[in-house]
């Protein structure tokens, strides 16, 4: 089944299931795949940290990396994942051009993925981050491939 | 030297709706009755209906149900009954896909209405003196794009070639076809006789360093732009290729934590606008 995960949204799935985000600019988009179980989730974050306004965490913990990044392995975990067998891909985190630090949304998101992802002993396998381009992410969940599309040009993760 | 082409395709732009551009003329009118706009709102059924429903919305959200167009006259003021008839207008003149810029049916419309609360929801974060204009300029600030488009689009690989030497997607459209998207925005906003600082703020919403004298509404308007493009509403082929001013963060003294509050806000907003005209194609449909 085709699930689309709209910005500040997470779904799991399973073998069989097509995992689709549009339209990651300075979003975060974080993929877990567990290769035995043929489990899998993506998250779409769009902000660093869930400080800067708690009710929208509350009520939404995917809009943060802080509080979705937790609640997507936690969601894995509860549906069978292992945490030895997970492989984790993320994608997105761009930035305008220049140098103006106001805008480095994408680059702070990448921060803190990055930080929670070493305090939990957690490597990435592979990354398509930084940079202008607005990126899709369609992720499989039958094999765990994740394949990266902007403008047309399609690439494997 | 500009495209005689794209000069011919915005001549041939769509006028303002009558009643639009009637309502616009007799809503800067500071002695204009409540029974004149009446009178040119119920000469146009289509437009009432969608003005009492985004009376109505979540956004502009009122406590008492706003039932009549006398009411929502009343209660709602001259400059806000505008910019529900500008919202109105703009989503049948932007609800297509825009070809070049690779925007989906309804991404245009989508990315309009964000960044006219983003915008709003700036100026209220960083306490700056209202300005009233700012919904309707922030609303239109991409209407080039419909004319542009399709040169983007016949031109895309020379202006890509620029573009990877690390040059911003407006500047390559002005290298590559002579203009850019704000500038022939602003000039359709002209030709409709919009007010000046609503026409300033279209140009330079991507160079508002460029601009002969600065405004709040270029400069909030540049910024609540970028901010939506990286969260991904009506981000297009062109992606986050576009500059942000740092004079413009220091003039305003926008700080990162500004941004993010807006951000975490802004699709709330916009689902609470654009909820009432899915509702309105359901009904039709």
């Amino acid at each position: 089944m085709r699930k689309i995960i709209v910005v500040g949204d997470m779904k799991t799935g399973e073998k069989d299931d097509l995992l689709i985000t549009h339209a990651l600019g300075s979003c975060l988009g974080l993929m877990v795949y567990d290769p035995q179980e043929q489990i899998g989730g993506l998250l779409h974050a769009m902000l660093p940290l869930s400080k800067i306004n708690r009710d929208k965490a509350e009520a939404n913990p995917y809009m943060f990396v802080d509080t979705g990044v937790p609640t997507l392995f936690k969601t894995l975990y509860e549906m069978g994942a292992k945490k030895s067998r997970l492989v984790v891909k993320a994608a997105g985190c761009g930035n305008p051009m220049g140098r103006n630090e106001m805008f480095k949304i994408g680059e702070r998101n990448y921060t803190v993925l990055k930080k929670l992802l070493w305090k939990n002993n957690i490597l990435l396998k592979a990354e398509d981050v930084g940079g202008t381009k607005s990126r899709t992410v369609n992720y499989d969940l039958s094999t765990g491939q994740a394949i990266i599309s902007s403008n047309g040009v399609k690439e494997e993760l | 030297m500009e495209d005689l082409n794209i000069i011919a395709k915005v001549e041939a732009f769509p006028s303002l709706p009558g009643a639009t551009a009637k309502l616009l003329f007799l809503l800067k009118d500071p002695d204009a009755a409540v029974a004149e706009i009446e009178e040119i709102l119920r000469m146009d059924p289509g437009l009432t209906a969608n003005v009492l429903k985004l009376s109505n919305s979540a956004y502009f959200g009122f406590p008492s149900e706003i039932g009549s167009v006398h009411k929502a006259i009343v209660l709602l003021g001259a400059k806000r009954l505008m910019q529900l008839v500008m919202t109105s207008c703009v989503n049948s003149v932007m609800n297509k896909p825009v070809p070049g810029y690779d925007l989906s049916p309804g991404e245009m419309w989508r990315h309009s209405i964000a960044v006219s609360v983003a915008a709003e929801g700036l100026i209220k974060e960083l306490n700056t003196p209202k300005a009233d204009e700012i919904f309707t300029a922030a609303l239109l600030h991409d209407v080039g794009k419909l004319v542009l488009g399709e040169f983007v689009k016949d031109e895309i690989k020379k202006i890509e070639k620029i573009v990877s030497k690390n040059v911003s997607f407006e500047l390559a459209e002005q290298i590559a076809l002579g203009t850019d998207h704000a500038e022939i925005g602003a000039k359709i906003l002209e030709s409709w006789g919009l007010p000046a600082e609503i026409v300033s703020a279209v140009r330079w919403h991507h160079d508002p360093d460029a601009a002969d004298e600065t405004s709040t509404l270029i400069d909030i308007v540049h910024v609540a732009n970028v901010l939506c493009l990286m969260i991904g509403i009506g981000v297009g082929r062109e992606g986050l290729q576009y500059k942000p001013s740092s004079v413009v963060t220091k003039r305003l003294s926008i700080k990162s934590a500004h941004l993010e509050k807006v951000a975490s806000h802004t699709l709330g907003w916009v689902n609470d606008l654009a909820d009432v005209y899915e509702t309105n194609q359901k009904v039709q449909v």
